[in-house]
């Protein structure tokens, strides 16, 4: 069946798992993918970023060089200006060169830093400050760079700024030819925007200017050297260490390393003969990537984990609830319930699926029907095999006898291994037993069949209970390949004297109801069970029964029944209730139903577990007396003679002789008229007088005529006026009137009639 | 069983002893049948009656259904096997018994 095996994996959990596995992998394949496409991105971003950081530089640095031009040319001609200016007013005011309060006062007035004027020789006359009073312009390069000032009246010249003094600072000259006479005109002073310009136009200097993100940053090298650098925490050291003032790597334009222990994404642009070099670092590049990842991943566990949910509560209400109602209707079906249907119609297949298992059920269930009725019907055929097998329950012997014999079997399945058995030997010889066989059903009804055969043989050949078990004990363990055993108890009765002669098997010990009302399990020693072992030896007892004494066999069905609660019936409660219903007017059959119904009230709906056999055998005491008459209504005043004259030497009072008279006339008056239609005939009638305790009288009438149960007659109305009540059907009537119990039976082509009436108590 | 005939004008007594039974029953009947017809009473004596079976029930039955058409009919000192038959079969209260 279908129904989710223990340890396996259920087909929710497989999906679910699947379903997770599919979803996973996509996940990461979205992750993955989205961070390759981001990592790129980034990096690319970042090359750009840099580049563009390096093109902003390099607009600057073309901005403040051309700065630098202009504040060049200004600071040119303005220092020219001044020079002219100065040469002006020597001209006008030649006096001035020797007053250095005037030339002072010039100096200020033109803001300058020194003055300086020659003579024709190139020998300083004038000068602010006073020390360089008398120095040869032509002493050194840069003063002898004015000289052609002297023959030349045109000249005019600005040196480049050089550096001067103690504190190096930078300083410019810049002079023209004197206009007087010849000579030179020089002023010097410290061309401070200019080298602020400058210093701005320098290349060096840019770096310091440029951060690219957090701590990104511009390097310029030139020629293996790391000319400078601007941002953060970056140390020479590091940077030579990263190899950034090397060629090879700045060649690749894009490249990676490591400063300190900080990987850097670095791009590298030429530029005249430096290289600018803009670095970032790649956590910092990755900064975006890794927040847009981190937003993707959580967006997309959302939507994968609705995407699971959703798709898993679909598959568990279309596919999945579907399976399980299916297989909890398999669950029952395979329980035994067929009566179950399959109703799953949710879907198109399961609908198909839900008609398809229903229409197999209905097949199976009509095929189970159909065994069932054949095996029923085979079942009831070997039970009624079995049940003809055994002899007549309540059975009537063809002549009278001083004992009436019962016995009920109740199998617990259609067939049992329980069987009980009797054989009149002779006349005077009762042989009776009861056996068990190991196991019910048909492999112990077969074997009770076999050994029922050998021990009614056995019996058949006048062999007393102990050498019938010895025998058959051999026998039957000589062929037993299964295994099993039989236990039994056999008896043999001597009619005329009350001797039984007995023999156990294993079985149970028959209770032994005595007339005066007390009872005894009969425990004679047990021999072991047949078919147990070929050489048990079985030990044979004999006691005497007395007149109104029953002895009851029975099987372990009866002692061992159990009620809901798993008690037992046992031998205890037995005894008590076969000793309550052991009075005179309770037949053997009426014996056997109560003990019957006792244990079946007892069980109170338990199933039985075993057959429940029972054989009671009562002794009268005494062969009844007999009488043969024809057929005749004028026999009738021989059959009543024959009546009184046994019943008064009983000691029968008048009234109860008068009685059964009356009965015995009726009935004989029945059978004169009607058995014999055709021809003459025969009557039997029989007489038994049991004394007290258990008093009675039994009167038994046999006939050979038609068959006639004249106890099916239904009794007339004796409350109808005399004008309406019909004159006949008063006989049988009296009969039942009189007599305590009548029965009926028609055997071996006997009709024959047994009524009893019971003694009032002395 | 010995039938004893006492006739007084139109009252028939009939006195009974022995055994009425299937044997004897018939010829009560006859005796009945020939002399009920011009009679308006019918007494049974029955005292000396000692048994009664239900062929001998069958006949007075009918004689009471008779009596009933032209008079009546009584039975008179039932010994107890008879009186205990009466009883048992419902005749005790359908005829008249003194």
């Amino acid at each position: 069946m279908i129904a989710p095996a223990n340890g396996g994996d259920s087909m929710r959990n497989t999906f679910l798992k699947w379903l997770f596995a599919f979803i996973a992998t996509a996940f990461a394949l979205t992750f993955g993918i989205s961070f390759l496409v981001q990592t790129r991105q980034a990096r690319e971003n970042a090359v750009l970023l840099i580049r563009l950081r390096i093109s902003d530089a390099r607009r600057q640095l073309s901005v403040t060089e051309g700065n630098l031009k202009r504040i060049s040319e200004m600071t040119s001609a303005m220092a020219l200006i001044k020079a002219r200016a100065f040469a002006g007013f020597i001209e006008q005011s030649p006096e001035l060169l020797t007053s250095r309060e005037k030339l002072q006062e010039i100096r200020r007035m033109l803001d300058v830093d020194e003055l300086h004027v020659s003579d024709q020789k190139g020998i300083l006359i004038a000068s602010v400050p006073e020390e360089y009073h008398g120095y040869d312009m032509a002493s050194a390069a840069q003063s002898a760079a004015f000289l052609p000032a002297i023959s030349d009246p045109s000249f005019e010249m600005v040196q480049e700024p050089q550096r001067k003094g103690s504190d190096s600072e930078m300083f410019q000259y810049a002079g023209v030819a004197r206009i007087d006479q010849p000579g030179i005109v020089q002023i010097g002073y410290h061309p401070r925007r200019l080298m602020e310009a400058a210093q701005l136009a320098d290349i060096r200097n840019i770096a310091a200017g440029f951060r690219i993100g957090t701590r990104g940053a511009i390097i310029i090298c030139q020629n293996h050297q790391i000319l400078s650098y601007g941002g953060a925490n970056l140390s020479k050291t590091d940077l030579i260490a990263a190899r950034i003032n090397q060629e090879n790597l700045l060649n690749q334009k894009i490249f990676r390393t490591h400063v300190g222990n900080q990987e850097f994404l670095g791009v590298a642009e030429k530029f005249r003969d430096y290289w600018i070099v803009g670095i970032l670092p790649t956590n910092e590049m990755y900064l975006r990537r890794n927040s847009v990842v981190g937003v993707l991943v959580v967006v997309d566990l959302l939507l994968f984990a609705l995407v699971f949910v959703l798709v898993s509560i679909l598959v568990q209400k279309i596919v999945i609830n579907g399976i399980y109602r299916i297989n909890a209707s398999l669950k029952k079906i395979t329980s035994g319930n067929l009566e179950e249907k399959v109703q799953v119609t949710n879907t198109d297949e399961f609908k198909a699926l839900s008609k398809g298992i229903n229409a197999t059920v209905a097949a199976l269930k009509n095929a189970i029907t159909e065994t069932a009725a054949r095996i029923d019907a085979e079942l009831q055929f070997a039970h009624t095999i079995q049940v003809s097998g055994l002899p007549d329950p309540n059975p009537v012997f063809p002549q009278q006898v001083p004992f009436t014999l019962a016995a009920s079997m109740k199998t617990a399945k259609e067939v049992g291994g329980d069987f009980y058995d009797y054989l009149l030997l002779d006349d005077d010889h009762l042989w009776f037993m009861i056996a068990d066989v190991s196991g019910k059903g048909i492999p112990a009804a077969l074997f009770m069949m076999t050994t029922k055969t050998l021990l009614h043989k056995l019996a058949e050949k006048g062999l007393s209970p102990k050498d019938i078990f010895e025998q058959s004990n051999r026998e039957i363990c000589a062929r037993n390949k299964t295994g099993m055993f039989v236990t039994a108890w056999m008896g043999i009765l001597e009619l005329g004297s009350g001797r039984l002669e007995c023999a156990n098997a294993g079985h149970n010990p028959p209770l032994l109801l005595h007339a005066d009302g007390s009872s005894e399990f009969l425990k004679i020693p047990p021999g072991l069970v047949l078919g147990g072992m070929e050489t048990s030896k079985y030990r044979g007892s004999s006691l005497y029964l007395k007149p109104g004494d029953r002895i009851i066999l029975y099987t372990d069905g009866v002692t061992e029944a159990q009620n809901p609660k798993g008690d037992f019936f046992a031998e205890k409660r037995f005894q008590q209730v076969m000793e309550k219903h052991n009075q005179a007017s309770v037949t053997s059959q009426q014996l056997l139903a109560e003990i019957n119904q006792a244990v079946s009230c007892f069980a109170d709906g338990a199933e039985q577990a075993d057959d429940i056999t029972l054989l009671t055998l009562e002794f009268n005491g005494k062969t009844p007396t007999c009488l043969t008459l024809p057929a005749e209504l004028e026999q009738l005043q021989s059959l009543q003679e024959f009546l009184e004259k046994h019943l008064l030497q009983a000691g029968i009072s008048d009234k109860i002789c008068s009685q059964l008279q009356l009965a015995a006339e009726e009935v004989f008056a029945n059978i004169a008229r009607y058995a014999y239609p055709a021809q003459a005939g025969n009557a039997g009638i029989s007489l038994q007088i049991l004394p007290h305790p258990k008093g009675k009288i039994i009167l038994q009438f046999r006939d050979n005529g038609i068959p006639w149960n004249p106890l099916t007659k239904s009794p007339p109305d004796i409350n109808l006026p005399a004008d309406q009540r019909p004159v006949g059907g008063l006989g049988i009537f009296l009969v039942r009137k009189i007599m305590d119990d009548c029965l009926y039976q028609y055997q071996n082509n006997q009709n024959i009639l047994t009524l009893t009436k019971y003694l009032p108590a002395e | 069983m010995k039938i004893e005939k006492d006739r007084k004008g139109q009252e028939l007594t009939l006195t009974l002893s022995g055994r009425l039974d299937t044997t004897t029953a018939p010829t009560l009947e006859q005796e009945l049948q020939q002399s009920w017809n011009d009679i308006s009473t019918l007494i049974l004596e029955l005292k000396e009656l000692d048994y009664i079976s239900s062929a001998g029930l069958r006949v007075i039955l009918t004689a009471q259904k008779h009596m009933l058409k032209q008079g009546s009919m009584k039975l008179r000192n039932l010994s107890d096997n008879v009186r205990e038959v009466f009883e048992m079969t419902g005749f005790a209260d359908i005829m008249t018994i003194e």
